[in-house]
């Protein structure tokens, strides 16, 4: 059969984009329809559930008591994993995905170019390891007892030994979050400054500007796009991690975030999980945040042009 | 404004030299410029010049005073690059309101709107860098790099980014700038006729030396070294190496030289150097010939657009001894030396 340039067309789109709008569908769409779905249910551990759609499970996110959590009585546990959820989120994209990823940047290029590689390489580290690994050795440094790392040092300047865990949780999951986070920002960042044609440096320099006029303009500047970037995907990224939050500090109330929230409700059955509607209902809300974070950052930082047309302006 | 002075200047990276002890003094407001193929050591001098490169060895001296160990910032020095190196995320203004930043500056909008003025960009101040032509970005670095009035104002290859007849306009536009300010000026270029054109006097520089400092005019007629006499002049001069004992030659000095002698110097007569046309180059006003001749392959020039020769055509070729120079092993040329041919001698 003679194939027509058009039908010939529409074939060559379909081989060439079909396997990723399959895939996109499989494990991107299909997922988020699904929760939809058992939102909007009373699902539970069975799989089973009587009601659909009912919106059961959204009433019980403003309730005042919520005895789900092993039996205690956990008061408006929805709206305090929100701030949390943004304390975090803030805190961890802000003080390090961010700010010290930028550092990272500066500093690793500033040095000659083995040595700066020696320190990416470092912080990259933890990134290779198991999340595991990396959880066990932050328990390591924030125990409580005299054996902690953190604990020892406090004790060497003559401080008293803290609890960590118990007296700053935020700041231990911001910390062990943001140092292993930070390694993204950190290469993007890098790359970009590398790309940054040498004779601009050459030119600052001979115009008269110190090392801060130039961080200043000439490299954050050049800077704008990759610092998007990094805001949008470590802000989505932060919305739904609860890995190493679980994993150094348990279900702890202190550090419940809506991740961590919609995980304990659904998949962590001896501290009263299997709650699946429940836990759909707060994934959906994420997902809400989720999008509209997304949508007002790609208002905020114009990444519309980024994606239209090459930004870079080489010469 | 100031007098430069380089002494033993050296700049070397680990292994490899790049300026290997170069003396050069420029009188205040001088032009010179810096000639030399890639790789000679022209851009590196320009860098320590501005402050960008620390040098290994010698000294800078501005005025007097020595400066290797002065800030950039400190020197003032303007430099325009060769692409130019506007600050893309500023426009034409801010650009060149940059320098000044870092200088106690009371009327700084004011002189950078002069120097827009001088340089003729005033109806461009508002646009960004990536909206101007390679003509327009050119005047505003040339504007951000004399804005804070500097001692020196250093090119490096600003005209090569640039299209043959925009070349041609910002070669005398440039000039008329610099005399216009008095500012002593380096220029730093590969391409002859820039530095020919634009600078009082040419330095030209080979494998981090200089090899010979003069004006055009002393470079094109008379190179100290086989390399100025190589690398000058288009197309190049004849260099032959020759053989002192060969038939028909007469030296005036012993021992193997190589002979040099430029092709428009050369022409066809009755008596001469016997040589069959082996190539035959119509260039417009004029035609370029190469020849196989008894001292080895030459090209030689006839102000014709038509050729008068065609390949395969024996002919004689002539020249005047006194155009004739002769350069030693080591690459000096023998002062005062010349060769002749046994024919011409009864011409």
């Amino acid at each position: 059969m003679r194939t027509t340039p058009r039908t010939r067309a529409v074939s060559d789109t379909a081989l060439f984009l079909g396997p990723a709008i399959v895939l996109l569908a499989i494990f991107f769409v299909a997922p988020i329809l699904v929760n939809i779905v058992v939102a909007f249910t009373d699902m539970s551990q069975t799989l089973d559930f009587k009601d659909f759609p009912t919106t059961k499970q959204f009433n019980k996110l403003g309730k005042l008591d919520d005895e789900a959590l092993l039996g205690i009585e956990l008061r408006r546990s929805f709206y305090k994993a929100l701030m949390l959820t943004l304390v975090f989120v803030v805190l961890t994209l802000g003080i390090f995905n961010l700010t010290f990823a930028l550092i990272l940047g500066l500093t690793t290029t500033a040095l000659p170019d083995r040595m700066g590689a020696f320190f990416r390489a470092v912080w990259l580290l933890p990134r290779m390891s198991p999340s595991v690994v990396y959880a066990l050795l932050w328990l390591w440094v924030v125990d409580s007892t005299e054996r902690g790392l953190f604990n020892q040092i406090l004790m060497a300047v003559g401080f008293e030994p803290m609890n960590l865990r118990l007296d700053h949780p935020m700041a231990v999951i911001v910390v062990a979050n943001g140092l292993i986070g930070a390694s993204l920002g950190m290469i993007i960042f890098t790359s970009a400054i590398r790309s940054i044609p040498e004779h601009l440096f050459h030119a600052a320099r001979a115009d008269g500007a110190g090392p801060f006029s130039i961080i200043r303009h000439v490299i954050l500047p050049a800077l704008r796009w990759p610092i998007s970037y990094i805001t949008i995907y470590q802000a989505l990224a932060l919305l739904v991690s609860f890995e190493y939050i679980f994993l150094i500090m348990g279900p702890a109330r202190s550090t419940m975030t809506m991740a961590m929230l919609s995980y304990t409700k659904t998949l962590a059955p001896q501290i009263g999980g299997g709650q699946y509607a429940y836990g759909a209902a707060i994934a959906m809300i994420l997902i809400v945040i989720g999008i509209l974070v997304a949508l007002a950052m790609w208002r905020l930082t114009n990444m519309k042009a980024l994606l239209q047309r090459p930004r870079i302006e080489v010469r | 404004m100031a007098e430069i002075e380089l002494r033993n200047l050296s700049k070397a990276w680990d292994a490899s030299v790049a300026v290997d002890g170069i003396d050069l003094t420029l009188a205040d407001g001088e032009f010179a410029a810096i000639l030399g193929p890639s790789g000679c050591g022209k851009s590196t001098t320009l860098f320590m010049l501005s402050g960008v490169y620390t040098p290994t060895g010698g000294e800078i001296r501005f005025d007097g005073a020595v400066v290797n160990d002065v800030e950039p910032r400190d020197r003032n020095v303007g430099i325009v690059f060769q692409s130019y190196a506007l600050y893309p995320n500023m426009s034409v203004l801010q650009n060149i309101l940059f320098p000044l930043r870092f200088k106690q500056v009371d009327d700084a909008d004011k002189r950078a709107r002069e120097m827009a003025e001088l340089v003729q960009i005033t109806p461009l101040l508002d646009r960004r860098p990536s909206q101007l032509s390679g003509g327009q970005q050119q005047r505003v670095a040339l504007a951000r790099a004399l804005v804070k009035r500097p001692n020196l104002l250093l090119l490096d290859e600003p005209l090569s980014n640039l299209d043959a007849t925009l070349r041609l306009t910002m070669r005398a536009e440039i000039r008329r700038i610099v005399t216009e300010l008095g500012v002593t000026t380096i220029l730093v270029t590969h391409d002859q006729l820039e530095a020919t054109t634009m600078a009082d006097r040419v330095i030209c520089m080979n494998a981090g030396r200089i090899e010979q400092t003069g004006s055009a005019e002393d470079l094109y007629l008379r190179p100290d070294t086989l390399f100025v006499a190589g690398f000058i002049g288009s197309p190049p001069m004849n260099l032959l190496a020759v053989d002192p004992s060969a038939a028909g030659l007469r030296l005036d000095v012993d021992g193997p030289v190589t002979l040099g002698l430029r092709p428009e110097l050369l022409r066809a007569a009755e008596t001469g150097v016997p040589a069959t046309v082996s190539h035959v180059e119509p260039m417009g006003r004029e035609t370029l010939y190469t020849a196989q001749s008894e001292l080895g392959q030459v090209r030689f020039l006839e102000p014709t657009a038509r050729p008068n020769w065609a390949f395969g055509d024996m002919l004689k070729l002539a020249f005047d001894p006194a155009d004739t120079l002769l350069f030693a092993p080591d690459g000096q040329r023998v002062p005062d030396a010349h060769a002749t041919w046994k024919d011409l001698a009864h011409a």
